[in-house]
């Protein structure tokens, strides 16, 4: 992998089975709304070693009728809603600051849990964006620095600091450390409020 | 690069692969990594795939 600029990453590895229901996914959502992928995915992506049941996306917000269309949009091209199949739920539970999961018909894992970007953080997450550029198409994560901070300074489970070590050194010479401890500082004033 | 070190209790012995791998996957091709990696990611796709007989067929 090689940054191609400082928001462009072109990733040559072969494509598993996740990526391409990723991809298929984001090409439904990218019709209906600004996305950026956060947290695990991220890391499996830049090549951690391990497997997951969910990738998380935030979303910009939507209307009822927006996510109506998103929703029809889905059902159309093979995926469900594993929360409800009423979009009335659906936009509830988003609007509730909730997040949905959708997967394929007939299947529960892996799915994607979406989420409206509401607070702060998840806003600025969607304009701090890198966008990847594989071998079946482009998709949008969120930045490194930010991927690092969250999973070592918020979510800190085993699970999460083993990620963000392994982001960490995958792009060693690439992570503005700086930017970190801005993500870090935002954090812990999150956490207070 | 670097051999692994065993580590001293499993918390540590999965960090130390964890920093392990990342070496790996930093110098070396991505096609080399990746399909290494698929393996892992696809055979729990396969897994998901021969339990949709667990998923009710109807929901409301």
């Amino acid at each position: 992998m090689e940054f191609v600029s400082r928001k462009v990453i072109q990733l040559d590895k072969l494509i598993s089975e996740l990526d391409r229901l990723v991809f298929k996914f984001v090409k439904v959502l990218e019709k209906h709304a600004d996305y950026v992928i956060v947290s695990g995915y991220v890391s499996i992506l830049f090549g951690r070693a391990r497997a997951t049941e969910g990738v998380d996306i935030l979303i910009e917000e939507l209307s009822e009728a927006e996510v109506n269309v998103f929703y029809e949009d889905l059902t159309n091209n093979g995926f469900w809603c594993l929360n409800s199949g009423d979009v009335k739920d659906i936009y509830s539970y988003l609007e509730d600051g909730l997040a949905v999961r959708f997967a394929v018909k007939g299947s529960s894992i892996p799915n994607f849990e979406v989420k409206f970007a509401r607070k702060r953080l998840s806003v600025e997450a969607l304009k701090d964006v890198l966008t990847v550029v594989t071998r079946i198409g482009k998709i949008r994560v969120s930045s490194i620095e930010r991927q690092i901070a969250f999973k070592r300074y918020y979510l800190k489970s085993d699970k999460d600091l083993e990620d963000a070590e392994h982001i960490e050194r995958v792009f060693k010479g690439h992570v503005d450390k700086e930017k970190i401890n801005k993500y870090r500082e935002l954090i812990s004033r999150d956490e207070k409020t | 690069m670097k051999k692994l070190k065993p580590g001293k209790n499993n918390r540590e012995e999965r960090m130390n692969f964890v920093e392990y791998w990342a070496d790996y996957v930093r110098t070396h091709p991505d096609e080399e990594w990746s399909r290494q990696q698929n393996l892992l990611i696809d055979s729990q796709i396969t897994t998901a795939r021969n339990t949709d007989y667990l998923i009710p067929k109807k929901r409301k």
